[in-house]
């Protein structure tokens, strides 16, 4: 895989990073300030600042073709993983509380599966199922851990 | 001085019933977690410490000491095997590791890794156990201002010596010191940065996040290269070193204990730096530098040995200072907290018992890696071959349920997902984590020693530099700082020469 340049990832953060700068600017300006509570602006006002110059730096690095480079791009099916894996853990957040620990597992665990490129149908719902129940049955009984029981409540 | 009646003592609790059993089972867990490449020790203490909770301090603590020490000698398996380091530590071992097992000589290669890792951690939890608590009781020494020059010392060092770009590693730390601010204030309890919701009064949620940024962002990692993975094919005979073969690598042994222990106290480098300093101490002073790179057994002892020293000097500033010598360390930092732990010279002060008991589960730990390594050698082999679209899967499962177990909110959950990807993309685009997970640690340490120290000095911040011990830390931080950045900048102009 040819190196590829990091720049325009090093621009995207550096355009991240000022308005957070600015931020903690605004928010800590709002702080008290009574020397009793030793100054709590100083050091957000301190990192904030030196954020601002790194950022600056970072910019003027990427601008000037001076971005370090990555072994290959992510792209094609590499990033087609990455991107269901993301969804998937995303999904799985919201899902979770409202049908519970193992529909939802078994569900995120099947279509993972076909995410990596399982297509052993019988092994992907076999797996699906029976791992759920047993870290369901792991954590509730011997562990002692409840988890999300959603639909089964 | 170690208290030796308390430190039999601390033997005895730590080979009793339940906490022998915890200490092989956190021990075979660590090994596989190690031989599995892409697999770290931080990472199997991370997706663990949840699991610990329920246990006495001590047990879940053994546990965690047993998945430390062995996955950083696990590493060493896969390095031998298939020519990839199981952990980032194992790196070095490959150079004489892999041309060994070509030879037909993998059993002996991982004999002599595992006699040498558990040779060198031994040798630097005894150091831990001698030498703690003479640092905790200076420390006991230190105050306000004391602590926050301690604070600028670790991070000067985390922010410069981490990955290729100290910039970066800066931006990192930076990043991180800012996530340490939110929540509500140490000392005049206003929120900070919280955006009005409650869930931030009390920060980011420590835990979740280490496992999201150590543990799921390994996970994300996996699912990039999960084609690629390759597989075991040699066969393992002759594991048991010959003592004549051990004898004649004694000074090896000794010459690479000493690194892994210097490089260990030093914070924020570890394991994956001393194997490397060990080897190229190793080949320089050889007699025949030439037959290293070809599979001798000097190439393989001397790292193995340093990576697992590197885990007792790692230990000391953790334990005695508060301040983690690793990622790894960082983390079980925070497994002691959440069992109500403050690493530190008060907790040698206050709980000098279970202090004890840790040395003697170190030391114990380095044992029973050796026993289980040397036993079951073709079974951990057999591990590496695990499919991982089974294994990766199980890694974001382990993660999720982990960080849900600590408070039993979904809140936690959504903080190891979304440090999770973070953690992800800041590897993938050469940011390294570490500085941002030590720096959150190591800032508030500053943060709160410095407004402590303006207090008690009212308001005048001369006090920073007027006290001898606080001083001569702030000279010894800036000095770590400008070297390093020097050092970095003739490696990286010499990188673009070769280019």
């Amino acid at each position: 895989m040819a190196p590829v340049s990091m720049k325009k990832a090093d621009i995207l953060v550096a355009l991240i990073l000022v308005p957070i700068s600015l931020y903690v600017f605004y928010e800590s300006g709002k702080w008290p300030k009574e020397a009793l509570i030793g100054a709590p602006t100083l050091i957000p006002w301190g990192v904030a600042t030196c954020l601002l110059f790194a950022a600056g730096i970072l910019l003027v690095k990427a601008l000037s073709g001076r971005a370090l480079t990555l072994a290959g791009k992510l792209a094609g099916a590499d990033r087609r993983r990455i991107i269901g894996a993301a969804l998937l853990a995303g999904a799985y957040v919201f899902i979770v509380a409202r049908l519970g620990f193992i529909i939802t597992t078994f569900f995120f665990l099947l279509f993972f599966g076909l995410v990596l490129g399982e297509r052993r149908w019988l092994n992907l719902i076999l797996f699906a199922a029976v791992t759920p129940v047993a870290i369901y049955v792991i954590f509730s009984t011997i562990l002692n851990v409840p988890l999300p029981p959603g639909l089964f409540r | 001085m170690v208290d030796l009646a308390l430190l039999a003592k601390g033997f005895a609790t730590v080979l009793s019933g339940y906490n022998l059993l915890a200490l092989i089972m956190g021990s075979f867990m660590g090994i596989i977690i190690g031989a599995i490449p892409g697999l770290t020790a931080t990472m199997g203490i991370a997706l663990l410490v949840p699991f610990t909770f329920g246990m006495n301090p001590i047990t879940g603590i053994v546990m965690l000491l047993g998945i430390y020490t062995g996955a950083i000698y696990g590493g060493g398996i896969a390095s031998i095997l298939i020519k990839t380091p199981g952990t980032p530590a194992a790196a070095a071992t490959v150079f004489d590791g892999y041309p060994m097992a070509q030879k037909g000589m993998a059993g002996k290669a991982i004999g002599i890794a595992t006699v040498a890792s558990g040779i060198g951690g031994t040798f630097t939890a005894l150091c831990l156990t001698f030498f703690a608590p003479i640092l905790a009781n200076f420390a006991l020494r230190f105050s306000a201002p004391e602590y926050f020059a301690l604070a600028v010392f670790g991070l000067s060092v985390t922010v410069t010596l981490a990955g290729r770009s100290p910039l970066k590693g800066f931006i990192s730390g930076a990043v991180g010191l800012l996530i340490a601010m939110v929540g509500l204030d140490p000392i005049g309890g206003f929120p900070r940065f919280t955006f009005g919701m409650v869930e931030l009064t009390g920060g980011f949620s420590f835990v979740p996040m280490l496992i999201g940024l150590f543990a799921l962002s390994e996970g994300f990692r996996q699912v990039e290269t999960i084609l690629t993975a390759p597989k075991v094919k040699a066969v393992l005979t002759e594991i048991l070193p010959k003592l004549r073969e051990l004898k004649g690598l004694s000074v090896t042994f000794i010459r690479s204990c000493v690194i892994g222990l210097i490089v260990g106290i030093t914070p924020a480098i570890g394991a994956e730096t001393s194997c490397f300093v060990s080897y190229s101490e190793a080949k320089r002073t050889s007699k025949h530098p030439e037959l290293f790179g070809t599979g001798i057994l000097e190439g393989v002892a001397a790292p193995q040995t340093a990576e697992n020293a590197s885990t007792g000097g790692d230990m000391l500033p953790m334990l005695t200072l508060g301040i983690p010598g690793d990622a790894a360390t960082a983390v079980l930092m925070g497994a002691l907290t959440i069992h109500n732990l403050q690493p530190g010279p008060l907790l040698f002060r206050d709980h000098s018992e279970l202090v004890h008991q840790i040395f003697g589960g170190m030391i114990v730990a380095n044992f029973m890696f050796v026993i289980l390594g040397l036993t079951f050698a073709r079974f951990f082999a057999r591990v590496i071959n695990i499919d991982r679209r089974c294994l990766v899967p199980m890694i974001f499962i382990a993660c999720m349920v982990g960080s849900y177990s600590i408070n039993n909110v979904l809140y936690d959950l959504a903080t190891c997902v979304f440090f999770g990807f973070l953690g992800y993309l800041m590897i993938r685009y050469d940011y390294p984590v570490s500085p941002m997970v030590l720096a959150q640690i190591l800032g508030a340490m500053m943060e709160s020693n410095f407004r402590r120290s303006l207090v008690m000095s009212r308001g005048d911040p001369s006090i920073l530099v007027t006290r001898p011990i606080a001083l001569t830390i702030l000279i010894l931080a800036a000095f770590t700082t400008i070297t390093a950045i020097r050092r970095q900048r003739r490696a990286l102009r010499a990188q673009a020469g070769m280019q």
